[in-house]
């Protein structure tokens, strides 16, 4: 991929911890910037359908792209600049999902 | 709820929400007129949507993306406005005039009262939903743009570029910079075609160049701007891995990619000026509602006054005249203008923002036939998980106004409280119906979620009321899914109301 690479050594590399693995990122990127660079394309699953979810508008309105950051949950990714040893935890709402909350709408697919 | 050491009261001369190129202007003028200012902004950093800025590393490394907005940024500090960033707005007081905020550190109610308000609240993008929108890897454009100029991120390393607008262009071209294979830009309309109305764009010379500057970027990259497509469909599991896209005649064609950044141009923020009581009405080119307001922004409301694409969407160079009229109005109410003239050369240019904003609107309709087009299975409401089919079975059974169809469906109750899907879900509505809703849901508090333990943060047990303590509510987030965030539940509040 193009653009600024992210190694933990690098000038302005930090490192942030996502659901306990160290992840690279660089100093002045947004978490969801610094997350999709490292393959993160799924952030959380919606609470009502179970769907995958990942960042959608960039810019704090739609809230899809929410994760918890050091303990505080619903953090906007899109607008949280990452910081050396940030702990992130993806999609508290997985848990839900995974409970069977989720996938009470199987009509709400993709083709 | 009374006041307490937690929770803090501003009062300034002028308040300005927003800190784009409007709310900037606007504030930056105020305070070299002599007014105090307190700018209040959601992010970490002033800047807003177009001014967003580059920061840390990445700063170093790529230099400064916007160097006119942070100029701007420095000269309002300079001039001594009391900036507040990472402070969200999310409601108004019940005198109509103080602005109720809470801060990321969580410290508890930020109340900021002006003698005058200035909201610049700007804009954000229009959504036609198709299915598999919701997709990881279906974003915006102007979330790609972000993720490529400031996180110097590729959305994906094959995307399309789909929806209408000119703003396309130059996210094409971003996503270029960052090394993406752009596989296509595809205009659902037909703007690029050489007819007379085209001859009209040709008086605003500076805005033409940059135009032609972005396709001449994509002519030599190979990238191909399609007209007349759109996409019928995205698909994938669990983030996109095609989407499906259908031209002129029916003709179809689908493409393999990781990503589509797919937008339909922006629709004005006003829910704040509903809150404060400012008469709104739909604007004739898309329907959105804009404030109603006179050449310098003034409201309905006396001393309320809007800046910037919360006016109505006309592009960073309108808001930034938008910020400079505001300002002259603000101080006006303030008594700080003598006689001044307006300066003629602002409102000229304001008029040949608007003019172009106009030219722009009718080159680029909003094509509403593709939310006719959406099938019942689609998701409309993604927050609560919605369809279309649900939506037009509620306006089917009468429930045909926004609110009424919000009840029926929950579409709108969610977190975004209705900014992704209040565009679909009215003309949804105005298809099944006939009538012509509002493209809005009624806006309420709070605007946007906040803790309960925010709005409960600093109230002390001991500022003690006749009423019998009662236990305080988990500290789930008002307004959105719940979620607990460590306080004990049993600690004795004084009441638990509206603030």
């Amino acid at each position: 991929m193009g653009g600024v690479s992210a190694r933990s050594d690098a000038v302005g590399g930090v490192v942030v911890h996502v659901d306990g693995r160290a992840v690279p990122a660089v100093d002045g990127q947004t978490l969801l910037g610094a997350l999709l660079a490292q393959g993160h394309r799924v952030l959380r699953h919606n609470p009502v359908t179970g769907e995958a979810r990942a960042g959608y508008c960039g810019m704090g309105v739609c809230f899809e792209c929410e994760v918890e950051v050091d303990g505080r949950a619903q953090v906007r990714a899109c607008m949280e600049p990452v910081r050396d040893g940030q702990r992130v935890r993806l999609g508290p709402a997985t848990d839900e999902a995974a409970a069977g909350n989720g996938a009470a709408r199987p009509d709400v697919v993709a083709p | 709820m009374s006041r307490s050491a937690g929770a803090r009261h501003v009062d300034v001369d002028a308040v300005v929400v927003g800190g784009g190129a409007a709310g900037m202007v606007a504030a930056r003028d105020l305070a070299r007129a002599g007014a105090s200012v307190a700018l209040l902004d959601e992010h970490h950093e002033l800047g807003g949507q177009y001014y967003r800025r580059r920061s840390g590393a990445v700063l170093v490394r790529d230099g400064d993306l916007r160097p006119r907005g942070t100029r701007l940024a420095a000269e309002v500090r300079a001039a001594g406005v009391a900036v507040h960033t990472a402070t969200t707005v999310w409601g108004v007081g019940d005198d109509r005039r103080t602005v109720l905020a809470t801060r990321a550190a969580g410290d508890g109610v930020l109340r900021v009262r002006g003698t005058t308000a200035v909201v610049a609240t700007g804009a954000h993008e229009r959504s036609v939903p198709f299915p598999g929108w919701q997709l990881p890897g279906v974003v915006t454009p102007g979330c790609a743009l972000h993720l490529a100029t400031i996180d110097r991120v590729p959305v994906g390393r094959r995307t399309a570029v789909a929806g209408s607008g000119p703003f396309l262009l130059p996210v094409a071209c971003a996503l270029l910079d960052v090394g993406v294979e752009v596989v296509g830009v595809f205009e659902a309309g037909r703007p690029y075609r050489p007819d007379r109305r085209a001859l009209d764009a040709a008086r605003y010379p500076r805005r033409l160049v940059e135009l032609g500057g972005y396709l001449a970027r994509l002519a030599r990259a190979g990238v191909r701007v399609h007209q007349g497509w759109h996409v019928a469909a995205a698909h994938g599991d669990p983030a996109v891995e095609g989407i499906r896209l259908r031209g002129p005649g029916g003709r179809e064609r689908e493409i393999a990619v990781d990503a589509a950044a797919v937008g339909f141009g922006f629709r004005p923020n006003t829910e704040l000026l509903a809150l404060f009581g400012a008469e709104v009405r739909p604007d004739p080119a898309t329907w959105d509602l804009v404030p109603v307001c006179d050449e310098l922004g003034r409201t309905s409301v006396p001393g309320l006054v809007a800046a910037g694409e919360a006016r109505g969407v006309a592009g960073v160079h309108a808001a930034t005249v938008r910020g400079a009229l505001a300002a002259v109005a603000a101080a006006e109410h303030l008594g700080l203008r003598g006689d001044d003239e307006i300066d003629p050369r602002l409102l000229r240019r304001a008029r040949a923002a608007d003019a172009f904003a106009r030219l722009t609107a009718a080159r680029y309709p909003v094509p509403h036939r593709l939310v006719a087009a959406a099938p019942d299975a689609t998701l409309v409401c993604r927050c609560e998980g919605v369809t279309a089919g649900e939506v037009r079975a509620a306006a089917a059974t009468g429930w045909n106004d926004m609110d009424a169809t919000k009840g029926a469906s929950r579409a709108g109750m969610g977190p975004c409280q209705g900014r992704q899907c209040a565009y679909a879900v009215a003309e949804l509505v105005r298809q099944r119906t006939g009538t012509a809703p509002r493209r809005v849901f009624s806006p309420q508090m709070p605007l946007k979620p906040v803790r309960v333990a925010e709005l409960l943060a600093g109230t002390a047990p001991s500022t003690a009321t006749a009423t019998p303590a009662v236990p305080a509510p988990p500290a789930a987030a008002v307004g959105s899914g719940g979620s607990t965030n460590g306080r004990s539940p049993g600690t004795a509040v004084p009441g638990v109301g509206a603030p």
